[in-house]
C-alpha cells in the first residue's frame, strides 16, 4: 500500500507530538539549586576592599597593559575616568556614606561569572567563556554591535563605545594575552597593598576563607561574594560595608541565565516543538487552504470576476 | 434572476466581496511630499549615523545601551505589524472566514512594519557588518533570545511575508497585459502548491519571534521593575500583539475606508472586533494575575512613574476593550474606531516600558532620545506609511463591496478609452458583455 503524502506528514506529527514534548520537558537543563561546573583551570580575581587604600595605580597599570591610551576627558589632564567606560576595563570607585559611618573603595571589572549573563545572550557568540580558564572574551569578528551584553549583564561591566563607525566593547579580559606570556593581569601586579591578587580561583576561596577567619566579624557577613553569588564568579570580592553598597547585587545563588531563561530555552530543544508546531499547522492549512480556493472559484463563476486568493 | 439585476442589487450592498485598488485619488499629494521629505531626511542622517557612530546622533547612553530604533521600531512597530499572524491565525487555522477580506491589509501592513524595523535594526547594530554570522547556523547561539529574534524576523520577513504578499502583485500584472496572463498564472499555480507550508512558517516564525522579544527582557532581571518582569514576559508580548495587529489592520481599513469614501461592511467588522475585544480581556486577566500571584501588586499603588505608566497602559487597553465590546453591538464606527486607537496605544505603552519607561538601570540614569534618534525613527515609519499609500492605490487591498470593482472598472474604461480592459469584468454594471462595449 503507498502512503500519500498525506499519511506520511501527519503520521510524522503524531509520533512528532511526543518525542517533541519528551524532549521539551525532560531536557537536562540547570535544576534549582544545583551549582555550576566550575572550569577546570579557572582564574580569577580577589579583592579585599578593606585593604584597598584607592591608589588607582591599577587603573593606569590596566590602560597600559591593555594597551588603551587613558581616559583624561574628564579634566584632559588627568586619567580620572569616573566609571567603567570605552576606554576604561578597571576602575577604583569610592562609597562614602553622608552620615560618616565607614567608608570603602571598591575595584570594579568584570565578574568573569560562572554562567555569565552577557555570553547567555550574545547572539554570534561574540562574548565567550573559555571552557577551560573561565575567561570571558570578546572577539571583534563575531560582535554586531547590538549592545545586548550591556543590558543582560547584572554588574553592568560591558561597556559600547559610542563614537566612531567601528565601535568595540570593552570589558575586563583578565589580560589573557598577558596571562599567556607568562605574566599577571596588570591590576594585580601593580597592587601596592595586595589588595587584589589573582591566582587560581579555588586557591583564591581558600585563602578568602582563611582571612575570614583570622578576622571574625572584619568582613560583612563574613562572606565571599562571588562563592556562590549569581551562580558563582571568578572574581572574588571581600569587604566591610554591605556588597550593595559596592554595586555588587544580592542576586541570589542562581545564575541570571538559569534564573530567567530556564524554561524558555527548553521550547528550542533541538528544534522538537517548533517542528511538530509546523507540521500541524501545513495539515490544518492544506485543509482550509483548499475549502477557500473552491469557495473563491465558486464566486469567480457567480460574478464573473476573476478569484482573489 | 437576470445578471443585470443581480448586478444592480449588489451597488447598493455593502458587503465586502473584493479587494479594490484606490482610485481616483492621486498617489502624489501633500501629505505624500511631506513624508517622502522625512525619508529622505532619514536616509541622509543615516549616512551621517554611520561614519560618526551612535553616540553623535542618539540619547543612548552606557545605561541604556537601547533606544527607541529598538524599542519603538521593533518591539512596538513590528507588534503593530503582526496583522499577518494573529489575523491570519483567525482566518486560516480557527475559520473566522469573514477575516480573510482583511487579510491583504495585514499582510501589506505587517510587511511593511516588519522591512522599515528589519532596516532600522541593521542601522542600530554597532557593526552590522557581522551580520554576515547569520548564514552560518552553527555560530548561532541557540539560547539568546536576541539571535532567535534577529534571524527569525530577518527569515520571516523575507520568505514566507514576502511570498504571502505577492498575489496582488502578481494580480496587477495579471490585468495589465493581457500576454503575461499565462505566465502569470503558471507562477500562481506554484505558488498555490507550496502555500500551505509557507503559511504554515509565518505563523510559527511570528509566534516564536514576538515571544522571544519579551524573553529578551528576562535576561535584564531586576532592572525591569517588577510591575513588567515576570517569566510570562514572552507570552504577555505574544498577546499583547495580537491585540495590537488586530486594532493596526481593522483599525487602518476603517481609516481608510473613511478617507476614500467606502462603505464600511459591519459583518467583518463586527467579527474582528469582537475577537480582539475577548483578546483584549484575556490579556488583560493574564496580565491582572500574574501580578497578583507575583504579588508585585503593591507596587501598582506607589505614587512614582512606574505604577503612573502601569494604570495608564491598564486603563487605555481596559478602555479599548469595553468600546470594543459595545461597538459590536451598536455597529457604531466611531467607538469601534476609539476602541482600538485606545487599545493599541495602550498595548504599545506595554511593549515599550520592559525597555524604557520601566527600565531602571541605576537610579541616576536618564534616557531622552536625541532629535536626530527621532528624525530616523519617524523617517522610518514614514518609509513604511509612503509604501502603504502606494500599494492601495496600485494593488487591490483594501476590502470593498464588489460594485466598488465595476466602478473602478468603469472609471478607467472612461479615462483610458484607448486600452482594452479585458479581464475586469465578464459583465459591466448593467449587464452589457465586455468584448461588445469594448470594441
Amino acid at each position: 500500500m503507498a502512503i500519500t503524502r498525506r499519511q506520511l506528514i501527519s503520521g510524522i506529527a503524531k509520533a512528532g507530538l511526543p518525542a517533541a514534548v519528551a524532549v521539551t520537558v525532560g531536557t537536562d537543563v540547570l535544576q534549582a539549586g544545583e551549582h555550576i561546573a566550575v572550569p577546570t583551570a579557572a582564574v580569577g580575581l580577589l579583592y579585599d576592599a578593606s585593604k584597598c587604600i584607592g591608589c588607582k595605580a591599577c587603573v593606569a597599570a590596566c590602560a597600559e597593559a591593555n594597551d588603551t591610551p587613558p581616559d583624561t576627558r574628564l579634566d584632559s589632564l588627568h586619567q580620572a575616568p569616573s566609571d567603567l567606560n570605552d576606554l576604561t576595563r578597571n576602575v577604583i570607585k569610592l562609597y562614602k556614606p553622608e552620615d560618616g559611618s565607614e567608608f570603602s573603595f571598591v575595584k570594579r571589572q568584570c565578574m568573569h561569572c560562572l554562567d555569565p549573563a552577557c555570553a547567555a545572550g550574545c547572539p554570534f557568540q561574540a562574548l565567550h567563556k573559555d571552557p577551560e580558564s573561565g575567561i570571558v572574551t570578546w572577539t571583534a569578528e563575531k560582535c554586531i554591535g547590538c549592545r545586548y551584553c550591556t543590558i543582560t549583564c547584572p554588574y553592568h561591566i560591558p561597556r559600547f563605545q559610542w563614537a566612531g563607525f567601528n565601535p568595540r566593547v570593552t570589558k575586563c579580559e583578565l589580560c589573557s594575552t598577558r596571562l599567556e606570556q607568562g605574566l599577571k593581569p596588570g591590576c594585580t601586579s601593580v597592587c601596592p597593598t595586595g589588595a587584589v591578587i589573582f591566582g587560581a580561583r579555588s586557591v583564591l576561596l581558600l585563602e578568602a576563607k582563611e582571612r575570614i577567619k583570622d578576622n571574625p566579624g572584619r568582613y560583612y557577613q563574613n562572606r565571599v561574594y562571588g562563592e556562590h553569588d549569581n551562580g558563582g564568579t571568578q572574581s572574588l570580592y571581600l569587604s566591610r560595608v554591605p556588597f550593595e553598597k559596592l554595586g555588587l547585587p544580592e542576586l541570589g545563588e542562581e545564575s541570571v541565565p538559569a534564573r530567567t531563561l530556564r524554561w524558555q530555552r527548553r521550547f528550542y530543544q533541538y528544534f522538537a516543538l517548533p517542528a511538530v508546531l509546523y507540521a500541524g499547522l501545513v495539515q490544518v492549512i492544506r485543509k482550509n487552504l483548499k475549502g477557500h480556493e473552491e469557495e473563491a472559484h465558486e464566486r469567480e463563476k457567480e460574478t464573473g470576476l476573476r478569484a482573489q486568493l | 434572476m437576470s445578471t443585470a439585476v443581480a448586478n444592480v442589487d449588489r451597488a447598493q450592498s455593502t458587503r465586502w466581496e473584493r479587494n479594490v485598488p484606490v482610485f481616483g485619488f492621486p498617489v502624489i499629494n501633500g501629505f505624500f511630499v511631506f513624508l517622502s521629505v522625512l525619508v529622505l531626511v532619514a536616509v541622509v542622517l543615516t549616512g551621517y549615523r554611520e561614519l560618526a557612530g551612535l553616540g553623535p546622533v542618539s540619547g543612548m547612553n552606557d545605561a541604556y545601551g537601547w533606544g527607541i530604533w529598538k524599542t519603538f521600531n521593533v518591539m512596538v512597530m513590528t507588534a503593530l505589524g503582526s496583522g499577518a499572524f494573529a489575523v491570519g491565525i483567525g482566518a486560516w487555522v480557527f475559520r473566522r472566514k469573514k477575516l480573510h477580506s482583511l487579510m491583504r491589509m495585514a499582510l501589506l501592513t505587517s510587511f511593511l512594519a516588519y522591512a522599515c524595523g528589519l532596516l532600522l535594526l541593521g542601522i542600530d547594530a554597532g557593526r552590522p557588518w557581522n551580520f554576515y554570522w547569520m548564514v552560518f547556523p552553527w555560530k548561532w547561539n541557540m539560547h539568546s533570545p536576541l539571535a532567535e529574534v534577529a534571524i527569525c524576523m530577518s527569515i520571516y520577513a523575507m520568505i514566507p511575508l514576502a511570498v504571502e504578499n505577492l498575489p496582488p502583485l502578481l494580480e496587477r500584472l495579471w490585468y495589465f497585459d493581457s500576454r503575461l496572463r499565462p505566465v502569470v498564472e503558471l507562477i500562481e499555480k506554484r505558488l498555490h502548491y507550496f502555500f500551505p507550508y509557507i503559511i504554515a512558517a509565518a505563523y510559527l516564525l511570528p509566534g516564536m519571534h514576538q515571544s522571544s522579544l519579551g524573553a529578551l527582557m528576562l535576561l535584564a532581571g531586576e532592572r525591569v521593575h517588577p510591575l513588567w518582569q515576570t517569566p510570562w514576559l514572552p507570552l504577555l508580548y505574544l498577546g499583547a500583539a495580537t491585540f495590537m495587529s488586530f486594532g493596526c489592520v481593522a483599525g487602518t481599513t476603517m481609516l481608510c475606508c473613511l478617507v476614500w469614501k467606502r462603505a464600511l461592511d459591519f459583518e467583518v467588522l463586527d467579527e474582528a472586533a469582537r475577537i480582539t475585544s475577548w483578546l483584549i480581556f484575556g490579556w488583560l486577566g493574564l496580565r491582572v494575575l500574574d501580578i497578583l500571584f507575583r504579588g508585585a501588586v503593591g507596587t501598582a499603588f506607589h505614587f512614582d512613574r512606574f505604577a503612573g505608566v502601569f494604570w495608564l497602559e491598564i486603563l487605555l487597553i481596559a478602555a479599548g476593550g469595553v468600546l470594543l465590546w459595545k461597538s459590536v453591538k451598536t455597529h457604531d464606527p466611531q467607538s469601534m474606531f476609539m476602541g482600538y486607537i485606545l487599545s493599541s496605544a495602550g498595548g504599545m505603552i506595554y511593549r515599550f516600558s520592559p525597555t524604557t519607561l520601566a527600565f531602571r538601570p541605576n537610579p541616576q540614569a536618564l534616557y531622552f532620545p536625541a532629535t536626530i534618534e527621532v528624525l530616523v525613527a519617524l523617517g522610518f515609519i514614514s518609509l513604511g506609511v509612503v509604501g502603504f499609500l502606494i500599494a492601495v492605490k496600485r494593488l487591490a487591498i483594501l476590502p470593498a463591496p464588489l460594485s466598488e470593482w465595476h466602478n473602478m472598472a468603469s472609471y478607467f474604461r472612461f479615462r483610458r478609452p484607448y486600452i482594452r480592459w479585458t479581464g475586469y469584468f465578464k459583465y459591466g454594471f448593467f449587464g452589457e458583455d465586455e468584448k461588445l462595449s469594448s470594441e
